[in-house]
């Protein structure tokens, strides 16, 4: 990952998420969400297995969540490495 | 959602379009500020409901039609602020709004700074503020009179030099910000490069570079468009909100040294809201006196930055030898050979 990027809204039951790569081999999580008190662990892991799975490290996320879905939080966060990359995903390899 | 909103992104070459801003933000009550270079409006069919504006890192002119409030438009405005500020590469941004939004606002990420008068707030989407508060407070010094100058010293003369031995003398320790906003004549660098040559022999002072909480872009936008004469009060004070309570407060600082103004009329007007403002007793940190220095004079004219470069345009290189110290003189000669 070499630039930043954001993808999302700050409306109700969307998700901005904005990601800027880091020196640090690790993933830098920064979480706002109007659901914190239920759901944050649950986003934290979410986004956690989803850049596992995409192979990123050295990623500080920034999230602003208001109440989006788990699968809303993961297509948006997949759109925001896409752009960072700047690269074409292959649709069938994301699941 | 309404299938008639349309959302659209412009610069402020687009005069017609500004225009529609102008006249929405009259309708709003909410001023118009010249240095917006994006724009972001909401429309319904063909009236507007929502705009917002970008200047350089501060979201600003965010306004909601009366009557469309409640529907999460500001948070649409937001959004696409946002987008347009981080495809500019800023990150570390500001806003200004209205106290009734601080909540919105909090939902966007961001945190507030300070808000003046029930009129204004002050908020940045960063932990800026919270990191340079802990820096001064590693600074700060004991004594009765911790005094404060704030200069923009555009550049270094012999009245600045006065001005800070003066505060020097009258203070236990000196805090000396220089303006760090590179809007000037003369580049930060060169600035507080000049101070610090023309102020070595002095013991008792630190030396601070500006940050965007002392007469910057972000907090105090008016200032480096003097020139227009189109100076907002309400920013004045809110900078001098953001000095007592954020700053000074962790430095310990009980003195606000200043020199007397006879020309500049923003400045002058700034003199006189530091007074009502840092030394309110009812405010909710401990108040700051100010001190006024009367200038010094040579020839029977006040020593002041914009001689020196109303000088440097004459080619009047003997006054300007007389009102400058030795350090800031070589420097403007360098530059004059430079350019010849």
């Amino acid at each position: 990952m070499i630039n930043s990027a954001h993808a999302g809204t700050l409306e109700s039951s969307d998700v901005y998420i904005q990601i800027n790569p880091i020196e640090e081999d690790i993933v830098e999580i920064e979480l706002h969400s109007s659901v914190a008190e239920l759901y944050d662990d649950m986003i934290e892991e979410l986004i956690r297995d989803t850049l596992k799975e995409m192979g990123v490290t050295g990623i500080n996320v920034h999230v602003q969540d208001k109440g989006a879905l788990d699968f809303v939080i993961k297509a948006r966060l997949q759109a925001a490495v896409f752009r960072a990359c700047g690269t074409v995903p292959s649709w069938e390899e994301q699941s | 959602m309404n299938s008639t909103i349309s959302v659209s992104e412009f610069d402020s070459g687009n005069i017609r379009r500004v225009k529609k801003v102008q006249e929405f933000l009259d309708k709003n009550e909410l001023d118009m500020s010249p240095d917006i270079e994006v724009f972001v409006t909401i429309k319904d069919e063909d009236d507007m409901i929502a705009c917002g504006g970008l200047a350089g890192k501060v979201l600003k002119c965010i306004a909601v039609d009366n009557n469309r409030r409640g529907q999460g438009l500001i948070l649409k405005v937001v959004t696409h602020l946002l987008n347009a500020a981080l495809v500019r590469d800023r990150k570390e941004l500001f806003l200004f709004s209205t106290p009734k939004n601080i909540e919105f606002f909090r939902d966007c990420g961001f945190r507030l700074i300070e808000e003046c008068d029930d009129e204004i707030i002050l908020m940045e989407n960063t932990k800026n503020l919270e990191s340079y508060q802990k820096k001064l407070t590693s600074l700060k010094k004991d004594g009765d009179v911790i005094g404060t100058i704030v200069m923009n010293a555009n550049p270094f003369t012999l009245g600045h030099r006065y001005l800070v031995e003066e505060a020097s003398k009258r203070s236990d320790w000196l805090h000396l910000f220089v303006v760090r906003e590179d809007a000037s004549e003369f580049k930060f660098a060169d600035r507080i490069e000049l101070i610090k040559k023309g102020i070595s022999n002095l013991k008792n002072v630190t030396l601070h570079e500006g940050s965007d909480y002392i007469i910057s872009k972000a907090t105090f936008p008016t200032y480096f468009i003097k020139d227009k004469g189109q100076v907002n009060e309400l920013h004045a004070k809110l900078d001098l909100n953001v000095f007592r309570n954020q700053l000074a407060s962790f430095l310990g600082i009980t003195h606000r040294f200043v020199g007397t103004e006879p020309y500049c009329k923003v400045t002058n007007n700034y003199n006189k809201n530091m007074k009502k403002i840092l030394e309110d007793p009812s405010g909710k940190t401990a108040p700051i006196e100010v001190v006024e220095i009367d200038r010094i004079e040579f020839a029977e004219q006040p020593i002041s930055a914009s001689r020196v470069r109303a000088l440097l345009k004459e080619n009047n290189y003997e006054e300007l030898e007389s009102i400058v110290p030795p350090s800031t003189y070589e420097f403007l000669m360098k530059g004059v050979q430079d350019d010849k």
